[in-house]
C-alpha cells in the first residue's frame, strides 16, 4: 500500500501525527535530529516535562527491579506521555558497525516499552538501526516515516535537513567545551552518559553543586566523535560500545587539560561497571573520583564526596 | 639443555571453567593443537571470593567466576589462557581479565578471540595458530570438528540426565552412568574414542528403569552462562530433578551456537511479543518460553546472572507469556552472595504450588 492510499484511508491529511519525545534517555544525544525531522516532515512534536522525583517513582514502580536507574527514569517519562501524542518514539539501535554497538537496552527498549504497555492503547513509534546487518541510520528514518504515510523522498530531504542541523548543533557544542577548557582556574572533567549528567533530577546537581563551587566542570562526551573512537581503539581495542568509546576518547585525549576526573555513573549501568574498572586501572596518575548514583533522593552523600574531592584538587594546586 | 628450554617454551592452555564443556576444550587442545591442556579444579565457593575480591562490584557474576577460574588455572601451572568473546559484555571479559591479572602480578600469555573483531572464521584460526604455530589450519579445523561433536554429545547426554534421573526406580543408578561418561570423555584420545564413550552411555541410560506415573514438567530457560553451569547456578537442575520434576532445557552450547537457526527464524512465532532483537539470548529465551508454554509444561524458571541486561529485558516479555498461557514463572537472580538453602525455600515452595495447581486444574 503506497503512502498516498494511507493517507486517504486514515484521513491524516488534515491531522498532523503528534509524535510524543520522553525527556530521557537517548533525548539528549538525538534531540536536534529528533525534533527538527519531524517539524520538516509536518508532524507535531511533544516532550516530556523535565525529570522530577515523582518521575523516577513513577518510572520504579513500572520498570522490573533491577533495571538501571536511567532506564526506570525513562518509563516515567514515558508514562506521562501516555494519552498525550498519537505515538510515542523509542528508537532501536543496535550497532552503527563493528564494535560500533549501544548498551543491549537500547536494542530491547521499544520491544520492552510495547510488552509492559500491551493492555494500553498508546502506539510507539520506533526506527530500527543496525549497520551489521545493513539498515543504516537514513534508510531507518526514511522507513519510520513512511509508516507514518510520508513520502520516502520528502523523508529523506528532512532527515538531511535534520542531520545538518544535528552536526552544526554538535560542532556548536564542543566549541563552547574547547572554549571552557582554555579557562584558568580549577578544572574537573565528568566521564558520563549525556543523559546521566545532564538529567535535571540525577545529573544537574551535581554539575551545579561543582560551579557553585567555583569548578569549571567539562563533560568528556563532548568532543569530535571520530577522534574519540580513534583514541578509544587505541586505548582499548575491544571496547564494544559507542558511547562509551566516545567517552573514554574525549577523556584520553583532553585528560591532561584539567586537574581531575569524576567518573560519573548510575546503578548498575552495565558497560559503565566494565569501562570505569578500566578507566581506573589504566589511569595515568590524575586524581579520579567513582561516583554511582543509586535514586536516593539526599544529596549529602554526593555533596559531601564532590566537596573533599574540590578540596584535595585545591591542595594539589596550591590553592588551599 | 635443548629438551629444557623446550620444557618451559612449552604451552600449558587453560580455559575458565565452563559447565562440562571443558572436557571437550581439553581434548581439541591435546588431539587438535597437540599441546598441553590443564584442567584447574571444579568451581567452588572460593574461585568465587577470590574473583569476587578482585572484580568491579556490578559487572555480572559470570565475570567473576570466570576470573576466579583463571586465577586457578595459573596456580595450577597454566601459562597460557584463553579466552572468548560474545555479543554481550562478554566481548569485553577478556581484556579487562587480562588488566585484572596483571595488575595482580600474575606472568602468562594471553590469547583473547574477541581480538577478531569481524567474526570472520580466518581470524580465529589465525589467533588459534598462536597455541601452536606448526599446525596446519586443516588438522586444527578438524581437531575442532571432532570437538564440537563431543560438545553435541555432551549436550545430549545432559538432556537425557535431567529429563528422567528424578524417575530412576534405583536411586543414583543415573549419576553413576553420567559420572562414568564424563571420566570416559576425559580419557579420549580420537574421534572413535568420543563415539565409543556416546554409545556407551546411551546404552547405560537406556537399561535404567523408570518410573513416571506423575510428573511435572518444568522448563529452564535464562542467560547462556549462569543457566548451563551447575556451579552458577546451584545446581538448580539437580535440585529440581531430585524433587521428581522432569527437566527441560534448550539453552546449550549445541542448540545456541552449533545448530542456531538464526534470529530471523527463531523470530516468526513471537513476532507479536518481539518485533526485533531484544539481546543475544534474548530471542531464544523468548521462542523457548513460549514453546514451552504451548506445550503444556507446568512452569518455568527463569535464570540469571545480576545485572545481566538482556535477560532484565525479556522480564517483560515473559511475564506476559506467563499471563497468556497461565504458566507460573519463578525468576532467579544468581550474584556472589545466593545461597544454597534460600534458593532451596524458594524451589520448594514453587514446587508446592505447582504440585497444588495441578490437583486443582487437572
Amino acid at each position: 500500500m503506497n503512502h498516498l492510499a494511507k493517507k486517504l484511508m486514515t484521513g491524516s491529511k488534515d491531522r498532523k501525527p503528534v509524535i510524543g519525545l520522553p525527556r530521557a534517555l537517548l533525548y539528549e544525544r538525538y534531540r536536534v535530529l529528533w525534533r527538527s525531522f519531524f517539524q520538516e516532515l509536518g508532524a507535531e512534536v511533544v516532550i516530556s516535562p523535565p525529570t522530577t522525583l515523582e518521575t523516577m517513582e513513577r518510572g520504579t514502580a513500572i520498570a522490573i527491579d533491577e533495571m538501571c536507574l536511567s532506564s526506570k527514569i525513562f518509563f516515567g517519562h514515558v508514562d506521562k506521555l501516555i494519552g498525550k501524542c498519537d505515538y510515542i518514539l523509542v528508537p532501536r539501535i543496535s550497532n552503527f558497525g563493528v564494535r560500533r554497538f549501544m548498551c543491549t537496552k537500547f536494542e530491547g527498549l521499544y520491544d520492552v516499552c510495547r510488552n509492559i504497555y500491551r493492555e494500553s492503547d498508546q502506539k510507539f513509534l520506533t526506527y530500527n538501526v543496525d549497520v551489521q546487518h545493513g539498515i543504516e541510520e537514513d534508510d531507518a528514518f526514511v522507513a519510520t516515516a513512511a509508516e507514518l504515510g510520508y513520502a520516502r523522498r520528502e523523508a529523506r530531504q528532512a532527515y538531511k535537513k535534520a542531520k545538518k542541523a544535528e552536526s552544526e548543533s554538535w560542532r556548536k557544542q564542543v566549541k563552547k567545551q574547547e572554549e571552557l577548557y582554555k579557562k584558568d582556574g580549577l578544572k574537573i572533567m565528568i566521564a558520563s552518559h549525556s543523559y546521566v549528567v545532564s538529567d535535571p533530577y540525577i545529573g544537574k546537581p551535581i554539575t551545579d553543586f561543582l560551579e557553585g563551587a567555583g569548578v569549571t566542570v567539562l563533560r568528556a562526551d563532548i568532543t569530535d566523535r571520530k577522534d574519540a573512537l580513534k583514541w578509544s581503539a587505541r586505548f582499548s581495542p575491544t571496547m564494544r560500545w559507542e558511547i562509551s568509546r566516545e567517552i573514554t576518547g574525549g577523556l584520553r585525549q583532553n585528560r591532561f587539560k584539567v586537574d581531575g576526573i569524576i567518573l560519573l555513573s548510575v546503578f548498575p549501568c552495565g558497560p559503565d561497571a566494565m569501562v570505569n574498572e578500566m578507566l581506573i586501572r589504566r589511569n595515568d596518575g590524575m586524581p579520579i573520583l567513582n561516583l554511582m548514583l543509586d535514586g536516593q533522593s539526599g544529596m549529602a552523600g554526593v555533596e559531601t564526596r564532590l566537596e573533599s574531592f574540590v578540596d584535595i584538587l585545591r591542595l594539589k594546586r596550591g590553592e588551599l | 639443555m635443548a629438551d629444557k628450554v623446550d620444557k618451559e617454551q612449552q604451552k600449558k592452555i587453560a580455559f575458565p571453567m565452563y559447565a562440562r564443556y571443558n572436557l571437550a576444550l581439553k581434548y581439541f587442545i591435546e588431539a587438535g593443537m597437540e599441546q598441553k591442556y590443564i584442567m584447574q579444579p571444579q568451581m567452588t565457593r572460593k574461585t568465587m571470593d577470590i574473583g569476587t575480591q578482585h572484580s568491579p562490584d556490578t559487572v555480572c557474576t559470570p565475570f567473576k567466576t570466570t576470573l576466579g577460574s583463571m586465577i586457578e588455572a595459573l596456580e595450577c601451572g597454566a601459562n597460557t589462557l584463553v579466552m572468548v568473546g560474545g555479543p554481550c559484555r562478554l566481548e569485553y571479559y577478556g581484556e579487562l581479565q587480562e588488566r585484572i591479572l596483571r595488575d595482580l602480578g600474575y606472568q602468562f600469555d594471553f590469547i583473547n578471540l574477541a581480538d577478531n573483531a569481524d567474526g570472520k572464521v580466518s581470524g580465529y584460526v589465525k589467533l588459534l595458530r598462536r597455541i601452536n604455530p606448526k599446525m596446519h589450519p586443516t588438522k586444527i579445523l578438524s581437531g575442532l570438528r571432532d570437538g564440537v561433536k563431543m560438545i553435541e554429545y555432551i549436550d545430549e547426554a545432559e538432556r537425557e540426565y535431567y529429563k528422567n534421573c528424578g524417575f530412576e526406580q534405583t536411586k543414583g543408578a543415573y549419576k553413576r552412568a553420567i559420572n562414568q561418561f564424563w571420566n570416559d570423555l576425559e580419557k579420549a584420545k580420537t574421534k572413535a574414542d568420543i563415539e565409543t564413550c556416546h554409545h556407551k552411555v546411551k546404552e547405560a541410560f537406556h537399561g535404567i528403569p523408570l518410573k513416571k506415573e506423575e510428573r511435572l514438567r518444568v522448563g529452564v530457560i535464562g542467560e547462556y552462562y549462569t543457566v548451563q553451569d551447575s556451579f552458577s547456578n546451584l545446581d538448580l537442575e539437580q535440585k529440581l530433578a531430585d524433587m521428581g520434576v522432569e527437566v527441560h532445557r534448550w539453552m546449550n552450547f549445541t542448540n545456541r551456537n552449533v545448530h542456531y537457526s538464526g534470529e530471523k527464524n527463531l523470530n516468526v512465532r513471537i513476532r507479536d511479543l518481539c518485533q526485533y532483537e531484544m539481546g543475544p539470548t534474548s530471542t531464544a529465551n523468548i521462542w523457548c518460553a513460549r514453546d514451552y508454554a504451548e506445550r503444556g509444561f507446568d512452569g518455568l524458571v527463569h535464570v540469571k546472572s545480576a545485572g545481566c541486561t538482556p535477560e532484565i529485558d525479556i522480564m517483560p516479555v515473559l511475564q506476559n507469556i506467563g499471563a497468556d498461557y497461565k504458566i507460573p514463572i519463578l525468576y532467579l537472580t544468581y550474584d556472589s552472595q545466593t545461597s544454597d538453602t534460600g534458593l532451596m525455600t524458594r524451589l520448594e515452595a514453587f514446587y508446592d504450588m505447582l504440585k497444588m495447581r495441578k490437583k486443582v486444574i487437572r
